[in-house]
Parts: C-alpha cells; structure tokens; sequence
C-alpha cells in the first residue's frame, strides 16, 4: 500500500482512538470543562466549537499523518513507527494541552493535562502501529 | 485562519525531527537502536499452526489460554477505567472544598471505583491468569468444562455494561444532543451514590434507575464467577494429569481452589440478596425495611458475602507469592504444607467473621465479641504465611528481578495491611476507626499491596509464555519500584488522617489536612504513571519485544524449579523451532 494511504489508514485509526479519549475526559469531567472549547482555542477559532472539532478531525485524519510521513525518518526511537508515532503525538500535545488550556486551572489542571497527553499518546501509537503494519 | 496552536505543533515536531539528527550525527546511538528493533511480522516471518483467524477466534474460542487472555484484557481495562476514578478522586482531595466537582459527582466516584475494582478488576483477572495457567501446572488438557468457561466470561462484558452503564450513557447522550436527539433515559442514568455497600435503606430509596441496573450487573457477574469457580474445583479434582497427585498439586492450584470454594458459598449468597434488594425497589417488599427485615438484615447477607469476597481476591495474592518468590530466593517454599493448610483454614474462617464490619450498628455486644476472637483468629494463617515467606528467602540466592521485587514489596505491604486490620478488628479500636481514611488506608494496602502488585508480578513472572517474547526488564523494575513506593505514601498518609479522625467518603475536608492530602495524591499520581508505564510495556513488548528461545528465562533448571507450565512452553519453543532449524527469524 502507499505510504500517504497507510499514514491516513493510520490516521484514521488513530483518531478514533484520540476521540474516544477525548471523549472520556470530556464526560468524566462532568461539565468541568469542554474539549470543544479547548480544541477551538488550539485551533485558533474560539467560540465556534463545531467547526473546531470538524477541523481538528479533517487534522487528525489527514494532516497529522502527513507529517508524519514527511518526518518520520528523522524522529528518535526508530525504526518502529509507533515508537516514533509517539514521540510525535508527544510534541503535539504538549503545544495541545499548553494553547487549549484556556482558563482551565486548580486541581482539575492535573487531570486535563494527564487525560490530553493520554489522548494524544494513544494516537501516535495507533497512528504508527497501523501505518507498520500495513507496509507488509 | 487556523491559529497558532497547529503553527507550532508543526514547529515542535520539526525541531524534535532536526535535534535528533543533530544527536545522530554526534553519535548518540541511543536514538537509533543499534539491534534494529524486532518489528512484528517482518519480511521472512513464518505463520505457525495458527486458528481461527481474526475476531472469530476470540468470539468463538473454548480455548482455556485464549479465555484467560480474555478475562486479563478484560480486567486491564476494568483497572484502567477504575484507576481513572481513582485518580479523579485523588484530584479532587487535593484542595479542601469541593471545588473540582460537586459532591454527588464524588459520590458515584466512589462508588463505581469500588464496584469496578472488585467484582471486575481483581475478580476477572485472577480467573484469567487461573484460566490460562492452571490447566498447565496440572497437566490438564483444558478446563474441566470448556464451554461453560467461555459462557462464564463472555457474561462478564455485559455485567460491567449493565453495572456501569451511567457513563456511556452520559457520553452517548452528549454526542447524540449536539446533532440534536434526544433519548430521555440517557439523562437519568446516573452513577450511583450508595458506595459499594450498598446499604439500605439509602439504595432502597434512591430513585437513580441505574441503581437497578447496577444490581443486575452484579447479579450477572456473580453467576459468571460463580461458574468459573465450578469450574476451577472441577479442573483440580478431576483432570489432573498422570503424574500428578493430591501430593504435588502446586501452591497456586491450592489457592485457586480454595478460592474457588469461597465464591461457591460467597456469589450466591450476594445473588440472592440483591434480587431481594430489587424486589424492595421495585415490587414494595420490605426485606430490608424496618417494617420487615431492617435495614441491618442487608447488612448480614452483604457482609456474609463481602468479607469472603475480600478472601477470594486475597488468596489468589498469596499463591502468587508462593509461587514466584522461592523461584528467585533458589530455594523450595518453606512449610508448604503449612501454606496450604492455611489457605484451607482462612477459606473456612472468612465465613466466620463478616459482623466485624458491623461492631458499630448497636447488635448484641456478645455476638460482637465472638466476631472479634475469629477475626483476630484469621490472622493466625496469615501471619503462618508471612513467616514462611520470610522463611523461604532467609539464606535465599536473592536475584532482585521485577517480579521477585514485586514481591517482596508486596510482603512488605500486606504485614503493613494486615497489622492494621488487626487493630481493627478489636472492638474498642474499631469503634473509634471506623468509617474513617484509617479504613480505606488499611484495606488499600492489601488490594493495591498485595493483590494489584502480585498481578503484575505474575504478568512479568509468565508474560514469556503467554507472548513468547520477553519485555524490557529495566523499565519493569523501574515500574515495580514506583508501584512499591507509591503505595505507602498514598495509603500510609490515609491510615495518619484516619487515625487523626478524617471521616471517609468525603469530597471536602478541613483545611488542616491539605497537605497529608496532596501527599496522598502525589502517591496516587506515581502509581497512576507506573501502572502507564506497565501498559506500555506490555503492548510494546508484543509487538517489538525480543523473541525467547531458551525456556527457561529465569534459570530454574539450575535450582531444581523449573515448573510444569515452563516444561510446557519448552516443548512449544521445541515445536516451533525445530521445524525450521532454528533459522526462521522474526
Ligand atoms: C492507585 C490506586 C488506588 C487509589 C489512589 C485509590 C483511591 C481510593 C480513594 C480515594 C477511595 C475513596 C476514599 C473515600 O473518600 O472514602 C477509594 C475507595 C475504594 N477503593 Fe480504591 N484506590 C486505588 C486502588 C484500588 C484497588 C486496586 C481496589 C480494589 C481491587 C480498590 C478498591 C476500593 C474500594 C472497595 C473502595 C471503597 C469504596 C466505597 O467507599 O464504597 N481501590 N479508593
Ligand atoms: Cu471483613
């Protein structure tokens, strides 16, 4: 299979596994705080919840893989991708946790930050180890 | 219009991209692993007897190693999604008020925690790890009823569904009111506030639905227990290979039987109690109302129920310390038989003490008192085992790997356990005590000491058989290291407030326990990001983790010890490797 294929195979994969997350923290949270909101600021568009979490999907889906493939050679951990996936979902969610946070603060912080890094940790594995094991 | 967020996520994984090349060029190896990794599958790699492809094979399976795998991943993610609770929890203590959430939400935290971590967290996984590994040191083909096994499993995913079903509901409701449906019962649904006790009358009037399905939930998981018990007997009584006798069952086996026996007399019990309990809520009976039983008669049947419960995941602990901790002293269990017996003895006596739960609910002061000399008895047996464990590493060869560490941890913290639960045991204490942190303090010790920490070193002791490949053993001692001193510093600091008189099941507390508080958390925070760590572990070793041909990965042969199960995945490698001369890599 190509390698743009596999990525957004991956990608795919991968953000079910992101929402899924996203999705746990959002209802645990218990109106505590909204993910809509936080991916609305990180994605620059505050107040528009909709077509934030649009946006953020058509990103997970094919604009992060894409990187991916551009860089993959290059990050540490090789030569498994989903080690490497990892370490590149790493970086975005630490800019994630850090530009969406908001007014997010107090105790909750603790869990918004350890649920987000989760997420995106989780996305970078699917990511790579979907993209791996497609090459064979 | 996309803002700065993306801009610099970009940026980030460039640079990441670029200072690891700079690192390369400055010859740091460790970025680039020199061995290659072992990338699963790969170019040559060999498809051996597989069976049903996919995910028939594991929706059809009777297959006893193929149902353990299943309970183990069944119960991971029950400890995952408990363990998120936990941490919650542990969130919301870090300040005095009840500021993260409300107290209701901190309520049905409990509550579900409890629930999860019990009947399908500690529960769950023992029955698997008995599952896969029991026919093996018996030398049984499989399970005395391989049906009824799969059958006894496969209740479970909907028992936890029924019992937990306030969450999913929250969530299925969120996504389907922003495309705008709308299903009234998605907003009723609620997680339950009634603690895992469920006393009456409180879950009698609560008039939360899910308190309903709750009970189904743990009336189904108690028929499915129930049945993997039946099983187990059966298993150990009747298909036991040739060569072995009552004489040489090993340790675990005994343990899995007798815990076994518990849950015959245990489940039903609870199943029994429950059903009234519904009956109560929904059909004006009065089992549990003053007008007929009292609300104390709930409290008999659930803590007839609920002390041997406490035993049927506590013993499982104990053969796993039997088993695994001579393996890495050198040398045999020490008092074997005294183990046994002891196991056999604790079975019998946690039938006889479940009242020390209720020294403060004003029954006769000399039925009290009777409850107090067994439950000071029990202690007896395991305080026989502690000795011979002691016993069986003193003068021991010591080899400090992570299942042997996690062991050893896991003495440490069941003497600090169960000392403390002497205390509570005797009337006068306990009435100061009870319901108070020292309470969940105690108890934690053992079900996050010595049952969470002997699970995970039975996954390190046996994750070469059951993966044939070997995991990254530095990070697993690093991940035994911080299991082992979080618990301490998260319980220890509950069994100070506790004694100092902190009420339990509170989302606020005074101010002056802020900082015992936040210590507490940071403990809970260490085990939280050791048990990541393990998962990572786990997966990552599945998939890239160096292949095991030599059997015997702990060098057993060289003392004697190298167990059925082992001789087993020998003829396994022997079988694999042997048709292709040894040549076939990954
Ligand atoms: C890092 C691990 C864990 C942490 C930090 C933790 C924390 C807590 C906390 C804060 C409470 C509530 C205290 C209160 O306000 O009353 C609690 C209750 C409880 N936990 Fe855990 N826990 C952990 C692991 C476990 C495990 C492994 C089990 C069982 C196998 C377990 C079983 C229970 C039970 C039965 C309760 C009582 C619930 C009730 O009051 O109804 N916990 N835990
Ligand atoms: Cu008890």
């Amino acid at each position: 299979m190509h390698r743009a294929l596999r990525a957004v195979a991956g990608g795919v994969v991968g953000t079910l596994v992101l929402g899924f997350f996203l999705l746990v923290l959002d209802t645990q949270a218990r109106g505590a705080l909204s993910v809509a909101g936080v991916v609305a600021r990180f994605l620059g568009v505050p107040g528009r919840p909709v077509l934030a979490v649009a946006l953020f999907v058509a990103l997970a889906v094919v604009g992060w893989p894409a990187l991916f493939v551009a860089v993959e050679e290059y990050l540490p951990f090789g030569p498994d991708p989903a080690a490497r996936g990892v370490v590149f979902a790493a970086v975005i969610g630490i800019v994630f946790v850090v530009v969406g946070r908001g007014a997010i603060s107090g105790p909750i912080l603790v869990l918004y930050v350890g649920f987000a890094m989760l997420a995106h940790l989780a996305y970078g594995f699917a990511l790579g180890s979907v993209y791996g094991r497609l090459a064979r | 219009m996309i803002g700065g967020g993306v801009v610099l996520a970009v940026l980030g994984v460039l640079l990441v991209a670029l200072g690891t090349q700079f690192l390369r060029t400055k010859g740091w190896s460790a970025l680039a692993r020199p061995d290659g990794g072992y990338l699963p599958g790969g170019e040559t790699g060999v498809q051996h007897e597989e069976k049903q492809a996919g995910l028939l094979r594991w929706l059809t399976t009777v297959d006893h190693k193929d149902i353990g795998i299943l309970y183990l991943v069944f119960g991971t993610v029950a400890a995952l999604w408990g363990g998120t609770e936990a941490m919650m929890m542990r969130t919301e203590l870090l300040t005095p008020q009840a500021d993260v959430w409300t107290a209701a939400t901190y309520n049905g935290l409990f509550t579900t925690h409890g629930i999860t971590m019990l009947f399908f967290f500690a529960t769950p996984v023992f029955f698997g790890i008995g599952n896969y590994f029991l026919p093996l040191l018996l030398d049984a083909d499989d399970m005395a009823f391989p049906r009824i096994n799969a059958i006894g499993f496969w209740m479970l995913p909907p028992a936890l569904l029924l019992a937990r079903a306030g969450l999913p509901a929250d969530a299925l409701g969120k996504i389907l009111s922003t495309v705008g449906i709308h299903i009234p019962i998605l907003d009723v649904l609620h997680p339950p506030e009634t603690g895992w006790t469920l006393y009456a009358p409180l879950s009698i009037q609560t008039t939360n639905p899910q308190v309903d399905l709750l009970l189904l939930g743990l009336h189904l998981s108690g028929i499915a227990t129930t049945l993997g018990a039946i099983n187990f007997i059966v298993t150990v009584v009747a298909e036991r290979g040739e060569g072995v006798g009552w004489d040489n069952v090993d340790i675990f086996s005994w343990t899995m039987l007798s815990t076994s026996g518990v849950v015959l007399f245990a489940f039903p019990l609870l199943g029994s109690a429950v059903i009234m309990m519904l009956l109560d809520r929904n059909f004006g009976t009065t089992f549990y109302l003053v007008e007929g039983g009292g609300p104390i008669l709930w409290q008999h049947l659930f803590w007839f129920f609920g002390h041997p419960e406490v035993y049927i995941i506590f013993l499982p602990a104990t053969g796993l310390v039997s088993t695994i901790l001579p393996k890495f002293s050198g040398r045999r269990l020490f008092g074997f038989r005294f183990i046994v017996y002891s196991t056999l003895a604790i079975g019998v006596l946690s039938f006889g003490v479940w009242a020390h739960h209720m020294f403060t609910t004003g029954i006769d002061p000399r039925v009290r008192a009777s409850f107090m000399f067994v439950s000071l008895a029990i202690a007896v047996p395991s305080a026989v085992k502690v000795f011979n464990w002691l016993s069986t590493m003193y003068d021991g060869r010591i080899r400090l790997t992570a299942p042997m560490i996690l062991s050893v941890g896991s003495v440490g913290t069941f003497i600090i356990g169960g000392v403390t639960g002497v205390f509570l045991a005797a009337i006068p204490i306990d009435l100061i005590y009870h319901d108070t942190q020292y309470v969940v303090g105690h108890f934690h010790f053992i079900i996050m000491g010595i049952i969470a920490m002997m699970m995970l070193a039975a996954s390190y002791y046996w994750y070469p058989i059951i993966t044939g490949r070997m995991y990254d053993q530095r990070l697993a001692r690093l991940q035994a290291a911080l299991t082992i001193a979080g618990v301490p510093v998260t319980f220890g600091s509950m069994l100070v407030m506790g004694a100092l008189g902190l009420p339990r099941r509170y989302a606020d507390y005074p101010t002056q326990f802020a900082t015992l508080q936040q210590v507490a958390s940071v403990g809970a925070f260490v085990i939280g990001v050791g048990a990541l760590l393990w998962l990572w572990n786990m997966v990552q070793s599945y998939r890239v983790g160096p292949r095991v041909r030599d059997a015997d990965v702990w060098n057993l042969k060289e003392s004697g010890q190298f167990t059925r199960e082992w001789q087993w995945f020998e003829e396994q490698l022997d079988e694999r490797y042997a048709a292709d001369g040894g040549e076939t890599d990954d």
